[in-house]
């Protein structure tokens, strides 16, 4: 049978070191994606040609409409949030005043968008779409491209 | 070795006994009945009709040759898990939407349905 004095230290030391390394380092990562994935329809869809009721049979539903200089709009949306953070610190703020932290956070939200527009007849007039989610995450937050 | 393996058991001890887990669960909750959509023909059905069936809409949008009624509401569901040094947060947000085409005349033209909102999942973010 083990000692009790062995199977307590399996015990408290697992809570002395923990509460130690707790706040000492710490890295997190949230992920949020809101609303259906955007299908790729440029080869399916023609301008001219695809109705406002072929559109909504493949597309369903929008996530938004609008009205832009006579022309309807059907918006449809993906939003994907990524965020990350990694920090370094000895939390000794209580006993011993400022100490050394180091932190670095990012949070990166990329949309997929499909864009339509229709005449007021319901014909296809317009097409756009962009697909955010293709970027990849690291090199997309790090990127100090103008307009990035 | 049986050092190493003590040193890995305080190890994962202190990981599993630091650590915790968390779900939660949000409703934006409009209470309309899609299957409704089935007694709606479009070119015959009007606003008002419309309106009985499925209820008052979420959001009325003008649109260029009438006006879209829009009836939405979203089902989300959240994880978290905390590992002594790591966590981890996931957040899935899914729709039900129908979209109503109303023409100038009151008359139902085009609608557009999904129903999504029963996809939202709990998980982790990888």
């Amino acid at each position: 049978m083990a000692s009790p004095f062995k199977v307590f230290s399996f015990v408290i030391y697992p809570f002395i070191v923990g509460s130690l390394i707790t706040g000492c380092v710490s890295y997190r990562v949230i992920k949020a994606v809101e609303g259906r994935s955007v299908s790729n329809i440029f080869e399916e869809f023609q301008v001219g040609t695809t109705t406002l009721r072929e559109a909504l049979e493949v597309l369903g539903a929008p996530d938004q409409v609008a009205e832009l200089e006579g022309k309807d709009v059907l918006i449809y949306r993906r939003l994907l949030l990524v965020n990350s953070g990694l920090s370094f610190g000895i939390p000794l703020t209580d006993i011993w005043g400022p100490s050394f932290d180091f932190s670095a956070y990012g949070e990166l939200v990329r949309y997929d968008l499909l864009f339509l527009s229709f005449t007021p007849d319901g014909m296809l007039s317009g097409i756009a779409s962009e697909k955010g989610s293709r970027y990849p995450y690291l090199k997309t937050i790090f990127s100090d491209k103008k307009g990035n | 070795m049986n050092r190493f393996k003590e040193i890995l058991f305080v190890l994962l001890l202190v990981f599993f006994l630091q650590s915790c887990a968390g779900w939660a669960k949000n409703k934006d909750y409009h209470p309309f009945d899609a299957s409704g959509l089935d007694k709606l023909i479009p070119g015959k059905s009007t606003a008002a009709q419309v309106i009985e069936i499925l209820g008052a809409p979420s959001e009325i949008v003008k649109l260029s040759n009438g006006n879209a009624y829009i009836y939405r509401r979203s089902l989300s569901k959240g994880t978290g898990l905390w590992l002594l040094i790591v966590s981890f947060g996931n957040y899935d947000k899914h729709y039900d939407q129908i979209v109503i085409f109303v023409n100038k005349k009151n008359v139902m033209t085009h609608y557009g349905v999904t129903l999504d909102a029963y996809k939202a999942a709990y998980g982790l973010p990888f």
